[in-house]
């Protein structure tokens, strides 16, 4: 799909100078990925994966590559300060890493927990596999890999996170990705390694705020390798102010008997999308999500769920809900497939979504793809407004109309926050859900 | 009809197994019929010789000219969950007719006659029997419409396309290409260019159609391509119910299909559209088949309007196909009723649209997938609620039984909603044929055959419930049919 006059997008981030590390391989693939990248260029709503997301406003924008006064820039901790949540920590302002912001000085044993710009200063083979991974190379032509293929080629840093077998990790570890106002609007794009050995344990704290100020783009790619039987627990918070446009892609592979539970609250931004994609490819393995997009104003958030089960009796649960208010729009998809041979396969996924305002939109499209035949798939999707019963019996015990509204679109809400393990933490995402509702 | 349903009550006994076992695919026959037609290709002068051919006005010979300069332009849709092996559109003949042209339909000629009666089509005297008004679509003509006077009585004009062109142009003009235009898709495009034939049904104001219309396709012709083009204009307050079969014979290339269906129902008027697919569809090892490439859409465009589709689709290598309808009038109704079987090497992207424009519009979709042996089977669907559907409903059910290890049953729907009083539901489940059920039904003494036959059965009743009663006995049946060897 590439355009007759290159877009103002896709020149300033090829004007972008390419980051030389001095690793043969990892300057190869970055110089490979920018061509990929340059030859692609951007998808657009005819490429499947982005039909509801349209990038013709963004790519209009030109973004200033890199930001040298990341390393001093003031950042109020308090804004990624969360109950429940004290233990190591990284933080990276502008897709830099900051020392100063962060905790790494009383790690765990068993707990590797580092920037990438230096990991890659020492050994940077056991990084080799995942960073010089051909498949965005692959077909030029395919442009729906576009950013992957910018943050490939640009990102200098990020998170390299990992968990011994056997290891268990008590405190909780954050994450936290923030974009501060910037004299200039600004691209930064962040590469996360992380990988829990075998048996290992980890609960996990992914946090993106950002400042208002000029307008932001930041690209995420993240690998999750969870190795057999271990056990992870990922929350994801994303609260980043409207400027921002936040364009993230996860893959998680999950090993035999290994089970990840991700809890993602989808909050702000301008634009917004996160491709998350699971890979059950050891027996037994398991993978729930559940998450909550509220987008309000102008916001565009996309969230693009892919589950592949790939072996014997894997599950899979997802309970996704959905709010659209004013004018903005909620996309989502929720794909199960299901490849030949994976029998005992067990896969659910509800995607429940409340229109609140008449130019808001929401676009659903949970799919099935099912190869075996000793399998359980099931999937649900609705869209709608509240149930109007249920707002009687409030008003009719003298509740006013919109708290009862408010009350119940929170219940909705909140619906999926219920197993989140981490008590204090649970109760504070609840109080941000309820303080995002209109009418709160 | 009589001697089907005696085989659907042989089926019932252990003993109907092996008859079903050598029957596979019984509409496979070649008539031996002297046939004229135009050689294989296709240019503007192709068009033009079938527009000739068809003593056609020159609007229509424009109208078709203009149809097959867009589709030059377009690209071959590539998104459906399907492999199809590259289509040469020049080694196709687009038009093919039995040399003996009939008069009437006492003159249709016997051989012809015979095939519709080996089909169970009753064209001539069985038809009183019947109640059901037929056009019969052989190739590229119609041989004959049934029933013409007592339907002409009640004002229903129902005949061949052809005849429509020449007889009541002005309606023809008015509404052809008024629901899918001629640009709307690479297929619906290519139809508009060459369609030779179809069926043109008009209800006028306040009519209640006194019987069922029918048109049965079939291709008989090697090398040949049906395009037909049916148009269905239902006046205010009237109601009509029709139903489409087709078959092919068994041939080890590839035949296209490429109709367009267009359906229109102005204020409170009501079309029930019933189809049994059941083209050739290749045999166990995947060789020949037909390619169903089809454009259905209907257009409720009065207040209180109402269009149903049933699909039964058992045939063809490969099914592209979307009933839609257009929900545009204030409180009218869109229905979907389809089971799709697949079995050996069939493909199937199948499902339907319903695009909510009017308030207070409702929408169903119920669809079953059955897949067996390496099939593919994909569920496809699109409700959209636009932002005048005020308090507009959908309710979608999508459910697939596998059978089998190798096949595949997917589900793809998409829900746009910009409304904010609007209701889209949509539920879907996969599942096998239970171990449990089999045990159920083998200890009480019934044949693994009938078994799954009768567990299909079930799974399939809540689309069966909505067919006229003949075309669900004919739908039983091919199920079973289809199913043979599936099992085991």
């Amino acid at each position: 799909m590439s355009q007759p006059a290159p877009l103002p997008l896709v020149e300033s981030l090829l004007d972008a100078p390419l980051p030389v590390s001095g690793i043969a391989w990892l300057d190869a693939a970055r110089q490979q990925n920018r061509e990929a990248f340059a030859a692609g260029g951007l998808p657009d709503t005819r490429v499947e994966a982005w039909k509801y997301t349209a990038l013709r406003a963004l790519a209009q924008r030109r973004f200033a590559h890199g930001d040298a006064a990341a390393a001093t820039r003031a950042v109020d901790t308090s804004t990624f300060a969360l109950p429940g949540v004290e233990g190591p920590r990284l933080v990276f302002v502008n897709g830099v890493f900051r020392a100063d912001l962060s905790a790494v000085d009383r790690l765990p044993a068993g707990l590797t927990l580092q920037p990438l710009s230096q990991a890659l200063r020492g050994d940077a083979e056991p990084l080799r596999f995942v960073l010089a991974r051909p498949a965005l190379i692959g077909d030029v032509r395919e442009a729906g890999d576009a950013f992957a293929r910018v943050n490939a080629a640009s990102a200098v840093d990020g998170v390299v996170l990992r968990v011994a077998a056997n290891v268990k990790v008590a405190a909780p570890v954050q994450l936290v990705f923030v974009g501060a106002a910037a004299e200039v609007e600004l691209a930064w794009h962040l590469r996360n390694v992380i990988e829990l050995g075998e048996g290992a344990e980890l609960s996990l704290v992914e946090q993106h705020v950002s400042g208002d100020g000029p307008a932001q783009l930041a690209t995420l790619v993240s690998d999750i390798e969870v190795r057999g039987g271990a056990r992870l627990h990922h929350t994801l918070l994303q609260s980043v102010a409207v400027g921002t446009n936040l364009i993230r892609r996860s893959s998680v592979r999950l090993h035999a008997r290994a089970h990840a539970m991700l809890h993602v609250l989808e909050l702000g931004g301008a634009l917004v999308r996160h491709d998350l994609r699971a890979e059950l490819i050891g027996d037994g393995a398991r993978f729930d999500t559940r998450g909550v997009f509220m987008p309000h104003g102008r916001q565009h958030i996309d969230t693009q769920l892919a589950i592949r089960h790939q072996a014997l009796n894997t599950a899979s649960t997802s309970n996704w809900r959905g709010v659209a208010n004013d004018r903005a729009r909620g996309v989502f998809r929720g794909a199960i497939v299901v490849a030949p041979g994976a029998d005992g396969s067990d896969a659910s996924l509800s995607n429940k979504n409340l229109l609140l305002s008449p130019g808001a939109e929401i676009d659903t499209k949970p799919e099935l793809e099912i190869y075996a035949d000793e399998v359980k798939a099931a999937h649900g999707a609705t869209v709608g407004q509240l149930d109007e019963r249920s707002l009687f019996y409030l008003r009719s015990r003298g509740i006013p109309l919109a708290e009862a509204r408010a009350l119940l679109t929170a219940a909705f809400c909140r619906a999926v926050l219920d197993d989140l393990p981490n008590e204090a933490l649970r109760e504070h995402l609840s109080v941000m859900l309820v303080a995002q509702l209109p009418n709160a | 009809m009589n001697n089907e349903s005696s085989t659907t009550a042989t089926l019932r006994g252990n003993a109907g197994v092996a008859e079903v076992l050598g029957r596979s695919y019984a509409a496979g026959f070649v008539t031996d019929i002297e046939m004229t037609g135009l050689p294989p290709g296709l240019s503007e002068e192709t068009v033009r010789q079938i527009s000739a051919i068809k003593q056609e006005p020159a609007w229509m010979t424009e109208w078709r000219l203009g149809a097959y300069r867009h589709w030059l332009t377009m690209p071959k849709p590539d998104w459906a969950k399907l492999n199809i092996e590259p289509i040469d559109y020049q080694a196709i003949s687009y038009y093919a007719a039995p040399k003996a042209g009939p008069k009437s339909l006492a003159e249709v000629d016997p051989a012809l006659l015979e095939t519709y009666e080996k089909l169970g089509i009753p064209l001539h005297e069985r038809a009183a029997l019947a109640g059901v008004a037929v056009d019969a679509v052989f190739d590229s003509v119609s041989v004959g419409t049934t029933f013409r006077k007592q339907l002409a009585e009640a004002g229903v004009l129902f005949c061949s396309m052809s005849e429509a062109i020449r007889e009541y142009p002005e309606l023809v003009r008015k509404y052809l290409g008024s629901v899918v235009p001629t640009g709307d898709n690479f297929f619906a495009a290519l139809n508009s260019a060459v369609f030779s034939d179809g069926s043109f049904v008009f209800i006028p104001k306040g009519v209640r159609c006194p019987m069922e219309l029918s048109t049965y396709f079939r291709i008989n012709a090697q090398n040949t391509g049906q395009f037909e083009r049916t148009l269905i204009v239902a006046e205010e307050g009237s109601h009509v119910s029709y139903l489409e079969g087709c078959t092919a014979p068994k041939r080890d290339e590839n035949q296209l299909h490429a109709a367009v269906v267009e359906l229109v129902a102005l204020e409170k008027a009501q079309i029930k559209y019933s189809t049994v697919q059941n083209w050739y569809p290749g045999d166990e090892n995947g060789v020949g088949g037909i390619y169903n490439f089809v454009t259905k859409r209907g257009d409720c465009r009065g207040d209180d309007s109402k269009i149903s589709w049933t699909q039964v689709e058992t045939g063809s290598a490969i099914t592209w196909k979307y009933p839609s309808v257009v929900l545009r009038g204030d409180r009218s109704v869109g229905e979907f009723y389809s089971v799709a079987l697949t079995h050996h090497f069939q493909q199937a992207d199948t499902g339907t649209k319903m695009i909510h424009l009017g308030k207070h519009t409702k929408s169903k979709i119920v669809a079953k997938g059955i897949s067996a042996g390496r099939s593919s089977n994909s569920y496809r669907g699109l409700v959209k609620m636009e932002k005048g559907a005020d308090g507009a409903r959908n309710y979608t059910q999508c459910d697939s039984l596998l059978i089998g290890k190798k096949c595949g049953a997917h589900t793809f729907p998409y829900m746009e909603v910009k409304n904010p009083t609007a209701i889209v539901e949509h539920e879907a489940t996969t599942s096998k044929i239970s171990d449990d059920q089999m045990f159920y039904c083998r200890s009480r003494g019934i044949s693994e055959e009938d078994a799954v036959s009768m567990i299909v059965d079930g799974f399939c009743k809540q689309v069966f419930r909505e067919l006229p009663m003949e075309f669900a006995v004919e739908a039983k049946k091919l199920l079973e049919v289809s199913l043979e060897g599936a099992v085991g």
